[in-house]
C-alpha cells in the first residue's frame, strides 16, 4: 500500500513536468498549426544557456532565470520571424521538416559552444524529501508540478480574458476571418512561438535541476509527445491532465507491470504504448477538437 | 516527362516508354556500363560510399513511396529497417536459410510490420500518424532489445556474409554489384508503380483522400498497400545493410535516421522517382566531405580551439536543410526539371 | 538538332566520368627510408556520445603529439595519426574503418565499443587489428582482430564481486545484490557476467531492473528494490542515470544503510556533480586506469600536456584511458618496428609482432599492466576499487585482476 502512494505521487509529480514541456507544444500548434518537433532541443539550449548563467557566469539564481527567460524570449522571436516566416502558405510537411532542420542546428550550437555535454547546475532547492504518510517526495519534483500549475492558470486566463490571448485562439480557429478582422497574424505567431520558448525553457531548467544537463533532456521532449498525443494536440486542458497520467502509467507499470511480466525495461515504453492505444480508440486525444473535413 | 520539340508518338509503346529518345537511350546505356564497371575505377573507399548510397537509395525510395506518393507521413523509417535487418540475420544465422530467403523474408516481414504499424493511418493523418510511426519505432526498438534469445538483445548479433549459390559476396566489389543490382531494380519498381493504377491511387490519396474515396478508391486497402510497400524496400534495405556491415546491434537504427530519411526525400523532391537518388547523394557526399574533409582541414589549421569544429558538421546538416526548404521547397528533382527544361529551351526562355 | 544535342550529351557524360577519375586514388607510393608510421584513430567526437569522444580524440592526439615531439617518434620514426570523427553513427564508422584499411594504415584505435560493433566485421575480415578503449565480450570473444584496451563491464562486476566478498560482506550465507542496468551494453555486460558468475561466487541475484539514459526519476523502481531488501545495489551505467538512482535511494533512505557500486562507466567527476558529494558519500566503483593527480610516472607529462592544449579536459577520466592508448600504440609500434624493421610493416606484421608481443608494458604505471595472453584478447586484465570519499575518488585497492569469462554460446 506504500508502494503504491509512493508510486502515484511520484508519476503524478514526473508528469507535470512532462505537461509543462507539452503546453508549449500545445501553444504553437493552437495558434499556428505547426508541429514544433525541435522542442526538445528548445529545451537543452535553455538549460545550456541556465548553466552558462548560472555557473560560467556566476549569476544569482533569480538573475540568471530572467537571463534565461529574456534569451529565451529572443529565441522564440528569431526562429518565427527567421525560419518559419518564409514558409507561410506551404504545405505543413515542410513547415514540420524544417523544425527537424532546426532541431538539428540547434544541437550543433549547442555541441559548438558546451563541447563538454555533461553539465550541472547548482542546487536550487532543498535536498530533503518530504513525506507524504510512507511515501517520499523530492522537493524538487513538488516545486516542479507546482510551478507548472501555476503557469497553466496564467496561461489559461490569459487565453480566456485579455485581447491578444483571445485573438490567438481565434487564430487558432481560422486565419483568415482573423486577418479580415485586422488583426496582426504574423504578430500572432510571432507571440506564441515566444511563448513556447518560454515555457520550454522553465520546463528545461526544472528537469536539468532534477537531473543535470545532458542530451537525454532531447528524449524526454519525445515523452512530451506522447503527453500531447493523449490529451489531444489542441487543448491545454489536455495537455495538463494528459501529463500526470502518462507519469503515473509510467511508474505504476514500471511497479507493477514488471513484476507480472518480468521484462525489466517496461517502462521506456509505456509512453508509446499509450500513443498507439490512444490512435486506435481516440485519435484526437481525451480532449482535443475532432476535426470535421470537408471535401 | 518532357519531351523535346519534334518528338511524335505514333504508337501507344511509345507514348508510355520512359526513354523516348534516342539521347536518353544512349545515356542511360553509358550511366549502366559506368555504373558497373566502377569497380574498376574507383577505389574502395568511394565504392563503399557508393554501396552505403545504394542502401540508403532502396530505403528512401520506399520511404518516397509512402509519403510523397501516399502523403502518409513516416518518421518511424529506420525501426522498419532494423526489422528488416534482424529478420534477414536471424533467417540466415540462426535459422540456416540461404541469404535469398532472407532478402525476400526481411522485405515480407517488415511488409508485414508496417502495415501493422500502419493500421492508425486509417483513423487519422498529418503530424497524429507522425506520432504514431515515432512510436511504433520505439517499441520495434524495444522488442528487438528485449528478445534476447533471437536478437541477442543489446550485446547484437553477427550476420553471416551474403551468398547467392556459389557466389559468395566477401569482398567490396561483389557487394558493390549485389547492392547497386537491387537499387537499380527498386528504382525500375518504383518509377513504374507510379505510372499503375495503385500509384494513381496512391497519388488521389495523397491530394484529398476524401475525394479519392468518393471516386472509388479503396482508402483501407491503398493505404494499407502503401505501408506495405514502404516498409518492404526498408526491409530489403535493412537486410542488405546487415550482410554489407557483418554485425548488427539495436545502436545502429536511430529515431535520427528515420529524421534524415524524412529529410533526405524533402531536399530530393517528394513524389517524385528521382528525388530519393539526389537527396541521398547530397546528403551522403555531404557528410562525407564534412566528415573526411572538412573537420581534419578546420582541426589541422587550429584555428578555433579544439572540438568547436566537431560541432559544425550537424550545424550545417541542419542549415542545408532549412535553406532547401525555404528556397527550393518542391526539392532538387524540381530544380533539374527546371534545368532540363531551360536547356531544351535555351536560348528561349519558355 | 537531335544530333548535336546527342553530341553534347556524350561530350558531358565524358567530362563527367574525367571528373570521376578524380575518385580513383590508390595508395601513393611510398619511397624507401623514414616514412611514417601510420595508425588511424576515430573517435565519436561529436553526436550522442560527444561527451566521451570529444576529450578521449583530444588524449589520443596529445599523446601522439608528446612521443612525436619529445621521444622523437618510435626508434626515430614519426607517427601519423588520421584522426576521424565516427559521430556515434555505425555507418560513418564503417566507412571510416575501410578507409583505413584501403589507405594502407597499419591499424586502428577506437573508444567505443558500439562503434567498434560497427566496424568489427569489416576489420576481422580484411585481418585489420584494432584497439577498442572500452570493450564489451562480444568484440573480443570469439578473439580475432579486436583487442580490448580495458576490461569490460562484466569483468568489472566479476572484480567488484570479488572483492565485496573479501572486504565488505561480513555477514553469514550469501548477500543478496540488486543490479539496475543501463539499457544498452553497458548494463547489459554487467548482467550477462552476473547471471554466469554469482550462483557459482556465492552472490544471491535478487532482483534485475533496467533504465534509460534519459531517466529522471527511478522512485519506482528503488521501491521494488527496498522491497526485497538487498545487501548491494550494483548499478552498471553513465553518471547521469547512476546519479539520479543513488539520489532516490537516499530519498527512500536505502543509503546510507546498503553498498552500493558502480562500474567504470559511472564512477567518474560527473557523477559526483550531478548528484552532489553529499548523496555519494561512500559509493564504490571500479576504473581502470589511475585518478588525476595521482603519483605515477606517467602523470607529469599528461598533465603538462592537457593543460597547454585541452586545459578544460584536466581532471577527465577518459583523458587518461585515450593517454593511455596512444602510448600502448605506440609500443605496439616499437615492439614490431624493433622485431620486424619499418621497412617491411604490414597490418599482419603489427599483429604478430606488436600485439601479441605486449609482455608487462606499465604504461607509465596510468593503467593497469598490459599483457597480451593467447586466446584472451583483453590487454588490460586488471581494475582498482574506488570509494568516492568527501567528494573525491579514492582507491583502496591496488590492481585487482579480472579473470576471463567464458559466456555460453
Amino acid at each position: 500500500m506504500a508502494e503504491l502512494l509512493q508510486f502515484v505521487i511520484t508519476g503524478i509529480a514526473v508528469g507535470m513536468v512532462y505537461a509543462l514541456i507539452a503546453l508549449g507544444f500545445v501553444l504553437v500548434w493552437k495558434s499556428s498549426g505547426v508541429a514544433n518537433l525541435a522542442l526538445g532541443q528548445i529545451v537543452l539550449l535553455s538549460s545550456w544557456i541556465t548553466y552558462a548563467a548560472l555557473v560560467q557566469m556566476g549569476l544569482t539564481i533569480w538573475i540568471g532565470f530572467l537571463v534565461v527567460i529574456i534569451f529565451a524570449v529572443f529565441l522564440g522571436w528569431i526562429i518565427e520571424r527567421v525560419f518559419l516566416r518564409p514558409l507561410i502558405a506551404q504545405p505543413i510537411l515542410s513547415l514540420i521538416t524544417v523544425t527537424l532542420g532546426l532541431a538539428y542546428f540547434i544541437q550543433g550550437i549547442v555541441v559548438f559552444l558546451w563541447p563538454v555535454s555533461v553539465a550541472a547546475l547548482p542546487r536550487m532547492f532543498p535536498v530533503e524529501p518530504i513525506r507524504i504518510g510512507p511515501a517520499v517526495v523530492s522537493q524538487q519534483y513538488l516545486w516542479a508540478a507546482a510551478i507548472s500549475l501555476f503557469l497553466f492558470i496564467v496561461l489559461s486566463l490569459f487565453f480566456r480574458f485579455s485581447r491578444m490571448g483571445i485573438a490567438m485562439r481565434a487564430t487558432a480557429d481560422d486565419q483568415r476571418a482573423v486577418q479580415a478582422c485586422g488583426i496582426p497574424v504574423t504578430r500572432i505567431f510571432t507571440l506564441s512561438w515566444i511563448f513556447a520558448c518560454v515555457l520550454a525553457a522553465v520546463g528545461g531548467v526544472l528537469m536539468s535541476s532534477i537531473g543535470g544537463v545532458t542530451f537525454g533532456l532531447v528524449e524526454t521532449g519525445l515523452k512530451s509527445f506522447s503527453v500531447v498525443i493523449l490529451g489531444g494536440l489542441d487543448s491545454l486542458l489536455g495537455a495538463i491532465i494528459g501529463g500526470p497520467i502518462i507519469g503515473l502509467a509510467e511508474n505504476l507499470g514500471d511497479g507493477y507491470l514488471s513484476r507480472i511480466i518480468g521484462w525489466a525495461g517496461i517502462k521506456e515504453i509505456i509512453p508509446f504504448f499509450i500513443i498507439i492505444i490512444v490512435m486506435f480508440i481516440k485519435p484526437y486525444g481525451l480532449f482535443g477538437e475532432e476535426r470535421v473535413e470537408r471535401i | 516527362m518532357d519531351l523535346p520539340a519534334g518528338t511524335r508518338n505514333y504508337r501507344y509503346a511509345d507514348d508510355m516508354a520512359i526513354f523516348r529518345t534516342r539521347t536518353q537511350k544512349v545515356l542511360l546505356a553509358l550511366l549502366f556500363i559506368l555504373l558497373f564497371t566502377a569497380p574498376l575505377w574507383m577505389n574502395r573507399t568511394w565504392l563503399g560510399v557508393a554501396n552505403l548510397i545504394g542502401i540508403t537509395i532502396i530505403a528512401a525510395t520506399g520511404l518516397n513511396i509512402l509519403t510523397g506518393y501516399c502523403g502518409q507521413l513516416s518518421i518511424g523509417h529506420a525501426g522498419f529497417i532494423a526489422v528488416g535487418a534482424y529478420t534477414s540475420a536471424v533467417l540466415t544465422a540462426r535459422l540456416g536459410m540461404p541469404f535469398i530467403a532472407g532478402l525476400l523474408g526481411s522485405g515480407i516481414i517488415a511488409g508485414l510490420v508496417g502495415m501493422v504499424f500502419g493500421i492508425p493511418s486509417l483513423r487519422v493523418k498529418g503530424f497524429y500518424l507522425a506520432i504514431s510511426t515515432i512510436a511504433a519505432f520505439f517499441i520495434i526498438i524495444w522488442v528487438i532489445t528485449h528478445w534476447d534469445s533471437m536478437t541477442g538483445g543489446y550485446m547484437g548479433m553477427s550476420v553471416p556474409q551474403a551468398s547467392l549459390g556459389p557466389i559468395s559476396f566477401k569482398s567490396e566489389e561483389s557487394q558493390f554489384f549485389l547492392i547497386m543490382g537491387v537499387t537499380v531494380l527498386t528504382i525500375f519498381f518504383a518509377k513504374n508503380l507510379a505510372r499503375t493504377r495503385v500509384g494513381r491511387a496512391f497519388v488521389a490519396i495523397r491530394d484529398n483522400d476524401l475525394a479519392a474515396e468518393v471516386m472509388g478508391v479503396n482508402l483501407f486497402r491503398y493505404k494499407l498497400t502503401a505501408f506495405f510497400i514502404g516498409c518492404f524496400l526498408a526491409g530489403i534495405a535493412g537486410s542488405l545493410r546487415a550482410h554489407y556491415t557483418g554485425f548488427l546491434s539495436h545502436e545502429f537504427f536511430t529515431l535520427t535516421d528515420s529524421i534524415l530519411f524524412v529529410g533526405i526525400i524533402i531536399i530530393g523532391g517528394l513524389g517524385t522517382t528521382l528525388g530519393p537518388i539526389l537527396g541521398v547523394v547530397f546528403i551522403r557526399l555531404l557528410d562525407q566531405i564534412l566528415t573526411h574533409q572538412l573537420v581534419p582541414f578546420i582541426e589541422g589549421t587550429k584555428v578555433l580551439p579544439a572540438g568547436f569544429a566537431s560541432g559544425i558538421a550537424p550545424m550545417v546538416f541542419g542549415l542545408a536543410i532549412i535553406l532547401f526548404l525555404i528556397l527550393e521547397p518542391h526539392g532538387l528533382a524540381h530544380r533539374w526539371q527546371l534545368f532540363k527544361a531551360s536547356y531544351r529551351l535555351w536560348p528561349f526562355s519558355y | 538538332m537531335k544530333n548535336i544535342k546527342l553530341i553534347l550529351s556524350l561530350l558531358l557524360a565524358v567530362a563527367f566520368v574525367a571528373l570521376l577519375g578524380a575518385c580513383k586514388s590508390g595508395p601513393t607510393t611510398i619511397d624507401p627510408g623514414k616514412k611514417p608510421l601510420k595508425i588511424g584513430m576515430t573517435n565519436p567526437i561529436t553526436g550522442a556520445a560527444a561527451e566521451k569522444g570529444a576529450p578521449m580524440a583530444a588524449a589520443n592526439l596529445d599523446a601522439i603529439e608528446y612521443i612525436n615531439n619529445e621521444l622523437g617518434g618510435v626508434s626515430g620514426q614519426k607517427i601519423e595519426v588520421l584522426s576521424l570523427d565516427n559521430g556515434y553513427d555505425a555507418a560513418k564508422a564503417v566507412t571510416i574503418v575501410k578507409r583505413y584499411i584501403d589507405e594502407g594504415y597499419l591499424f586502428f584505435t577506437c573508444a567505443s565499443s558500439g562503434m567498434m560493433t560497427a566496424m568489427m566485421e569489416s576489420a576481422n575480415r580484411a585481418s585489420f587489428p584494432g584497439i577498442v578503449a572500452f570493450s564489451a565480450p562480444n568484440l573480443t570473444q570469439p578473439p580475432q582482430h579486436i583487442y580490448g584496451q580495458t576490461p569490460d563491464y562484466g569483468d568489472d562486476w566479476v572484480a567488484f564481486a570479488n572483492y565485496y566478498l573479501k572486504n565488505i560482506w561480513k555477514g553469514t550465507g550469501k548477500p543478496k545484490m540488486a543490479l539496475h542496468l543501463l539499457n544498452n551494453s553497458t548494463g547489459a555486460g554487467a548482467k550477462k557476467a552476473a547471471e554466469a558468475k554469482a550462483s557459482e561466487m556465492g552472490i544471491d541475484l535478487v532482483i534485475v531492473k533496467e533504465h534509460a539514459a534519459t531517466t529522471s526519476s527511478e522512485i519506482a523502481s528503488i521501491t521494488e528494490i527496498k522491497a526485497k531488501s538487498p545487501d548491494i545495489l550494483y548499478i552498471s551505467s553513465t553518471p547521469a542515470p547512476t546519479a539520479v538512482i543513488i539520489k532516490n535511494a537516499k530519498e527512500l533512505g536505502m543509503y546510507p544503510g546498503i553498498t552500493i557500486a558502480s562500474g567504470h562507466a559511472g564512477i567518474t567527476k560527473a557523477l559526483v556533480d550531478l548528484a552532489g558529494a553529499d548523496v555519494v558519500e561512500g559509493v564504490y566503483g571500479v576504473y581502470p586506469t589511475v585518478q588525476w593527480g595521482e603519483n605515477v610516472p606517467g602523470m607529469a607529462k599528461m598533465t603538462e600536456y592537457v593543460r597547454k592544449n585541452h586545459p578544460n579536459y584536466e581532471g577527465n577520466a577518459d583523458y587518461v584511458v585515450s593517454w593511455s592508448q596512444s602510448l600502448i600504440a605506440a609500443e605496439i609500434l616499437r615492439l614490431a618496428v624493433t622485431e620486424t624493421g619499418a621497412d617491411k610493416l604490414t597490418p599482419r606484421t603489427i599483429e604478430e609482432q606488436g600485439f601479441m608481443k605486449l609482455k608487462d608494458f606499465g604504461v607509465g604505471g596510468l593503467h593497469g599492466p598490459v599483457t597480451y595472453t593467447p586466446g584472451d584478447n583483453r590487454l588490460s586484465k586488471s581494475v582498482r576499487v574506488l570509494q568516492v570519499q568527501k567528494g573525491q575518488l579514492i582507491p583502496i585497492t591496488g590492481w585487482i585482476d579480472a579473470p576471463l569469462i567464458q559466456y555460453a554460446k
